[in-house]
């Protein structure tokens, strides 16, 4: 089965390696404005939210795209750019739901997440796993669990906190 | 990059399941999730804490039982030097 | 390529600014950050001038590291003439104000003159502005990047900026960024606020070249994994830098009461697992894997349920070891208020913990601190203090003029309590037990201070051989080293060693606590060296960069000597070798300084350094570093 890209931005620290070791690798620099993930931040808030594309199964991307530059590469479960055929109109920008397609003003061309050919180095490089690449099946199991465990930590403690009355 | 660096030979002395006490210096090997332990080796006693399950530290002091001993030593010491 | 960023001079009087590329000849000789912000220093500010005059320069940078594949390559450095020591300033904090900076262009920041009103810079892709700060004047530290961000339309723009400490000269207030990452120590904050500059602005999108891509990712995974895979970033990641306290309180090497005890006993809620709890999670600077900074939520009180970040190990000390205080909260509230003040929470901790002795030994009075109790153990008296510092009312006045003019102002006994070095406040560390971290803040630059050479390893008792296979690179040594800590012989080298190394990493723009500061197995010259070439390409070996840090360590010497500097300042107060500790393991207990033993090791890192005995370079030292003519003003 297909892996995709899974955040849990609740463990996101914020330190931006992802947007590095992603432009580092797509480009050879470091510059975050040329990188395919990126952390919103609410810094006096302390909140950070790892952005990326979704790789979307009915992606407005592919479908606004007038020269269909855009398609679906079943094998890795992603939406790739054909670059030979793209005439850099940013429709694709414009639709986006997630911001996740780019414009790269320096190279001029869209840019989006590629899973860097299915080894993704942002989930690679984050030691907290706040991005994982993962079975698609797993995404919600995962979830699941968490969801799972806070649940019965709630009611551990409610039954506790009733007998103790 | 075939040799080794200076941190990969001090690495190699790494520990897990055991903290050095701070007052002998001695390693000392702690069962799982306990928490306070006597150092066998000089008898103070120290609050544990666990940064991982196979990683204790001192959290601090068992307060009474250590300020006891540090005054007998240092008592003894004292002794010993008149 | 990443070393394509340029220097900017701006001049606030006439509003001048010029920008020019840094020769790579320059580079290699002293890096970035804080080796070329101390050679600048050297060539830019004249001897003798006021501190707090249009005279003084500020120097504002990035390490050459700043922003690529370093790990925790972070790092903004501050420097110019300290208003609190009259020597070397030089403050330097996390965050991702660097990074950006390099993104927008730029290296190095000199500022020069003083703007006739409140004013800021805005620099944003090669561009430089200096605008009018009349709607951030008298805000905080948060409050102030929140509205540059609006006033300029975007939300990633970063902020280094001053609280109203800064404004109102306090003569150590700090530059700030982000939530907590704090230039502190030396006063750089009143520098700012005497050239009426409130914040520098920056955004940038534009490349730093990775020169070998492929090999630096590859490199940075391996300093990753060296890095995570040490425990004491592990603990520092689950726990932040209180965790030191679990060592030091529990042997009794902390400063509790002022100097008067050694350990806070019986404070189990001030304890670092007990802050944890506190925390909401925790985040990390530019590229780190440490994530050692908490975030929290305080608890109780009138400043129940603001969000902060720390606090640190510092602001345990200045909010709780210090002034005898045991509580949690009053912890977070005093590291909030030094954050959206911009103070220097370990100089504002030491400074109250010291007219809290002064006060309880009948030196203050109440009628002297308009009717506040300043007893140790006042939690309320102690917060309430920081407001009266920050804002400069009442006796908070004079304590925002640092510890040695303060002790005038005050007069009676008052200086004999003072715990500093060079007229800067320590760490509420206790080095009487340890003359190795003693020798480190007697000798430090900038005054009394634990990030300038400190030895911390040296408290791990670790075998010989460990500290042999240490210290003997990249300069051969063969003296004694030793693992006790009491020990006199062998720590001359090791606070030498520390000095080349922190000093390195503060030119290379990386967290001092990715080297071996806190922990044995992490990054040193050797890793420094393939980080710089797979990075820029620059080709330095492990001894070029600990000459580089040489070179950059002496101007620093040669700048303090100028301004006056003699022996007797690298010295401790007499508190050290005359008072012995009370508390604490039996090791520590009843231990001082010996005066005759501290002298000859004085004498005798000296004597590495190549220094003569007044602690003065000697001509062949300054000609081995290639230093002999500065200031040569090449830039």
């Amino acid at each position: 089965m297909a892996k995709v890209l899974v955040i849990d931005y609740e463990k996101c620290t914020g330190c931006r390696l992802c947007e590095l070791v992603c432009s580092v690798k797509h480009e050879g620099v470091s510059n975050p404005a040329r990188s395919r993930i990126k952390i919103v931040k609410w810094e006096m808030e302390g909140r950070y939210v790892p952005m990326s594309c979704q790789q979307c199964e009915s992606a407005p991307c592919q479908a606004v795209c007038p020269v269909n530059a855009l398609s679906r590469d079943e094998t890795l479960n992603r939406v790739v750019v054909d670059y030979d055929t793209c005439i850099g109109c940013r429709m694709c920008v414009a639709v986006c739901p997630f911001g996740a397609m780019s414009f790269d003003v320096l190279a001029k061309r869209i840019i989006k997440c590629d899973l860097c050919d299915g080894a993704p180095l942002c989930a690679d490089f984050c030691e907290v796993d706040a991005i994982q690449y993962v079975d698609a099946s797993q995404q919600s199991t995962t979830k699941q669990v968490t969801a799972a465990d806070k649940l019965s930590e709630i009611m551990q403690k409610v039954a506790q906190a009733i007998s103790t009355v | 990059m075939s040799e080794e660096t200076t941190s990969e030979s001090v690495a190699k002395g790494r520990t897990y399941g055991a903290f050095r006490c701070l007052n002998c210096f001695e390693r000392v090997t702690v069962p799982t999730r306990t928490k306070t332990h006597k150092c066998p080796h000089c008898g103070f006693e120290w609050r544990i804490s666990w940064i991982a399950p196979d990683f204790p530290r001192i959290r601090g002091p068992v307060w009474d039982v250590n300020r006891r001993l540090a005054e007998e030593a240092t008592a003894k010491e004292k002794d010993g030097r008149e | 390529m990443a070393l394509n960023r340029q220097i900017a001079y701006i001049d606030l009087t006439t509003g001048d600014v010029k920008m020019k590329p840094i020769p790579i000849e320059i580079r290699k000789l002293f890096l970035g950050g804080r080796g070329l912000d101390m050679y600048l220093m050297y060539n830019h500010i004249e001897p003798g001038i006021d501190p707090l005059g249009p005279d003084n320069v500020v120097f504002v940078s990035a390490g050459i590291l700043g922003g690529t594949l370093a790990s925790a390559s972070s790092r903004t450095h501050i420097g110019g003439k300290s208003p609190l020591t009259g020597f070397i300033g030089s403050a330097n904090m996390g965050g991702f104000f660097a990074p950006e900076l390099r993104w927008a262009g730029f290296d190095h920041i000199v500022i020069k003159g003083r703007a006739e009103k409140p004013s800021y810079l805005w620099i944003n892709n090669g561009e430089i502005a200096i605008r009018d700060a009349g709607s951030i004047w008298g805000q905080t530290v948060h409050d102030t990047q929140q509205i540059i961000r609006e006033e300029l339309g975007d939300r990633d723009i970063k902020v280094l900026t001053i609280g109203l400490a800064g404004e109102k000269l306090v003569r150590f207030a700090n530059v700030m960024t982000g939530m907590k990452d704090a230039g502190g120590r030396s006063g750089m904050g009143a520098l700012l606020g005497s050239k009426n500059l409130k914040a520098i602005a920056v955004r940038g999108t534009m490349d730093i070249k990775i020169e070998h891509p492929e090999e630096a990712l590859e490199y940075n995974r391996k300093i990753i994994s060296q890095i995570t895979s040490a425990k004491v970033s592990q603990t520092q990641g689950k726990l932040g830098t209180p965790f030191i306290w679990g060592a030091t309180n529990t042997q009794g090497l902390i400063r509790v009461r002022n100097f008067q005890l050694n350990q806070l006993e019986n404070a189990d809620e001030v304890e670092p697992e007990a802050l944890e709890e506190l925390a909401t999670g925790m985040a990390g600077c530019f590229g780190c894997q440490v994530h050692c900074r908490s975030k929290y939520i305080i608890p109780e009180g009138p400043y129940a349920g603001v969000y902060d970040e720390g606090p640190e190990y510092t602001s345990q000390g200045a909010f709780a070891g210090e002034p005898g205080c045991r509580s949690a909260n009053t912890i977070l509230v005093g590291n909030h208020l030094v954050n959206i003040y911009g103070l220097d929470n370990l100089e504002t901790g030491s400074m109250i913990a010291w007219a809290m002795e002064l006060y309880e030994k009948g030196i203050l009075t109440i009628k002297d601190t308009d009717g506040l109790e300043l007893r140790f153990g006042n939690d309320e008296a102690l917060i309430e203090m920081v407001h009266r510092i920050a804002k400069r009312q009442g006796l908070g006045d004079i304590l925002a003029e640092g510890p040695l003019r303060a002790a005038e102002k005050i007069g009676k006994d008052s200086i004999k309590y003072l715990i500093h070095v060079k007229g800067m406040s320590n760490l509420h560390s206790d080095e009487r037990a340890t003359p190795a971290l003693a020798l480190g803040i007697a000798t430090g630059s900038r005054g009394a201070d634990h990030l300038r050479s400190r030895p911390a390893i040296d408290l791990y008792h670790l075998p010989e051989s460990v500290l042999r296979s240490i210290y003997s690179q990249p300069v051969p040594y063969d003296g004694p080293l030793s693992s006790d800590y009491h020990d006199y012989e062998g720590k001359p080298w090791q606070v030498r060693w520390q000095e080349m190394c922190y000093e390195a990493v503060d030119c290379l723009g990386i967290c001092k606590y990715h080297t071996v500061f806190l922990g044995a197995t992490l990054p040193s010259f050797e890793e420094w060296s393939e980080l710089l070439y797979y990075n820029t390409g620059l080709e330095l070996s492990p001894l070029d960069i600990w000459n580089v840090a040489d070179r950059a360590y002496n101007i620093e010497r040669l700048f303090n000597i100028r301004e006056g500097m003699t022996r007797e300042h690298d010295w401790l107060v007499d508190r050290y070798f005359d008072e012995p500790t009370k508390l604490g393991i039996p090791n520590i207990q009843g231990r001082t300084i010996d005066r005759d033993k501290f002298k000859r090791m004085i004498d005798e890192y000296y004597q590495h350094h190549g220094w003569d005995e007044n602690g003065v370079p000697r001509p062949e030292t300054l000609q081995k570093l290639g230093i002999e003519n500065e200031p040569s003003h090449m830039l």
